[in-house]
């Protein structure tokens, strides 16, 4: 699973503008960019645990793809779709499979994720995981595609559970990620009423 | 909101549309070449090179645990192959004197025939890193590559006898397709009568398949199939699979059987890769074609 490490040292200082006084007016939960060195150590995370054996399991969900969709999202200052090519081209070769089978389904994710960012912010993340669900069995259907054109042989259809488990984890990396920047106020809040 | 950085009033670079198209374009002419040529195989091992710290990294956890249990286990592990080894070597006392009558016999035989004598091969013993969860192929990674003399195209073997071939290297891993996987061929020859054939993987899963033969070759099943030598890469004699059924096509006039490898890439870590001379093979760049196919001449 994907933690959320030093989720203290990440929170960016409170009261380092006079401007932050007015903010507790803005109702959205979080307003703060995540801090970079948290995204990276998420998606490096992401990254060294797809070298663990656990994907022999071909059904098993594409955590890095979920990290990097969820950045693309959430931050496509920072992760792109060209962070997503790159890192999909690395998992080709851990895979030992085609070089840009792995980087054309990371690419074409992250591109949904960017193209539907505008409606995704309107909602939860169930909502949202409900959208991308399409938007990862397409990748992975264009890719199973295409490499059947090529090698002229089918991969069976695991990969269609491989999807489902991705987007069902979408909620729990929008908890775990969202985690550090979520503000104070809303448990204070809580704890008044 | 409150970062420290200028604020940008208009999105700069290209649209997402475009650099969709680039990096689509991008991965679909990579995915192209990579499947008909071998000219992206230095791209893939410079990133293989970088990610080979991470895994080995990644990895240290699951080696540590291994080789604990393993000392663990030592005592109990020792008594019993003690035992399995002195029944071994009993029984291979007897066949080992049968052999050294039988070799100096064949020596002798061969030399009135003036057959070049057979040469044993150098060999690396390797350890499967792991095993790329891929739905298309059945592969291994060693933990070795060109640093220690490890070539593509040459042949992995364990105690059953041949495991596959070699089909990629980086300095530091080698990666190998099984007897199963669809890359390669073997030629082989029935060890009862000698019948020169070539093995195929790849159809049937976990199965290995000798197609086209004439509907009255002489093979059954039980039938042990064993390398031929001919094709130069895998040394003859080793032993490939046991024949499992014959079945006879009457529409086509050919027969196909299917055996079952003797060779066990699933059961243990450690493996043999024999440093065969693979300067002879047809070079792969310049026949896509046979090197497709395992690169074996006999095809």
């Amino acid at each position: 699973m994907v933690r959320s490490p030093h989720s203290e040292s990440t929170r960016r200082p409170s009261g380092a503008s006079p401007l932050s006084a007015l903010q507790p007016i803005d109702a959205s939960p979080f307003r703060q960019p995540a801090h970079p060195l948290f995204v990276w150590s998420t998606v490096l995370l992401a990254w060294l645990i797809s070298f663990l054996p656990w994907r022999d399991w071909l059904a098993a969900p594409d955590i890095l793809l979920l990290v990097i969709a969820f950045w693309c999202l959430n931050e496509p200052q920072r992760v792109s779709m060209f962070t997503a090519f790159i890192f999909g081209l690395s998992m080709d070769v851990q895979d030992a499979g085609l070089l840009g089978e792995k980087a054309l389904a990371y690419t074409l994710v992250a591109y949904g994720a960017v193209a539907l960012a505008r409606r995704l912010h309107r909602f939860g993340a169930v909502i949202q995981a409900i959208h991308l669900l399409p938007v990862f069995v397409f990748s992975a259907m264009a890719t199973h595609l295409i490499h059947a054109w090529l090698a002229g042989e089918w991969g069976g259809w695991q990969w269609l559970w491989s999807a489902l488990f991705t987007a069902v984890l979408w909620p729990v990396a929008d908890i775990l990620l969202h985690m550090p920047q979520r503000r104070l106020d809303e448990t204070d809040h809580r704890g008044a009423v | 909101m409150q970062e420290n950085r200028t604020i940008r009033l208009f999105r700069h670079g290209p649209t997402a549309e475009f650099r969709l198209v680039v990096l689509v374009v991008l991965s679909l002419s990579l995915l192209v070449v990579d499947a008909r040529w071998r000219a992206l195989d230095p791209a893939r091992q410079a990133i293989s090179v970088v990610l080979y710290p991470f895994q080995r990294l990644v990895l240290a956890p699951r080696d540590l645990v291994e080789n604990f249990n393993n000392w663990m286990d030592a005592a109990t592990v020792a008594r019993a192959e003690k035992e399995a080894l002195q029944k071994q070597r009993i029984e291979l006392a007897q066949i080992a004197t049968h052999a050294a009558q039988l070799s100096a016999e064949n020596e002798q035989l061969r030399r009135l025939l003036k057959v070049a004598d057979t040469v044993s091969q150098p060999s690396v013993a390797v350890e499967v890193m792991y095993e790329p969860p891929n739905a298309f192929v059945h592969h291994l990674i060693f933990n070795k590559g060109t640093s220690d003399g490890i070539r593509a195209g040459m042949p992995v073997i364990d105690e059953g006898g041949v495991v596959g071939q070699i089909v990629r290297v980086t300095p530091f891993t080698s990666e190998a397709a099984l007897l199963t996987d669809d890359t390669v061929s073997i030629p082989v020859q029935v060890l009862r009568n000698g019948l020169r054939l070539i093995a195929f993987g790849g159809n049937v899963s976990g199965r290995v398949e000798v197609r086209y033969l004439t509907a009255n070759a002489d093979i059954h099943a039980g039938d042990t199939l064993v390398t031929s030598g001919i094709g130069g890469l895998f040394p003859a004699g080793l032993s490939v699979a046991k024949i499992e059924k014959v079945e006879r096509d009457s529409a086509t006039g050919f027969a196909r059987a299917l055996a079952t490898p003797l060779s066990h890439p699933e059961r243990y870590r450690h493996f043999l890769v024999l440093r065969v001379d693979v300067s002879r093979m047809p070079s792969p760049t310049s026949d896509p074609e046979a090197q497709a196919h395992g690169s074996q001449p006999a095809q």
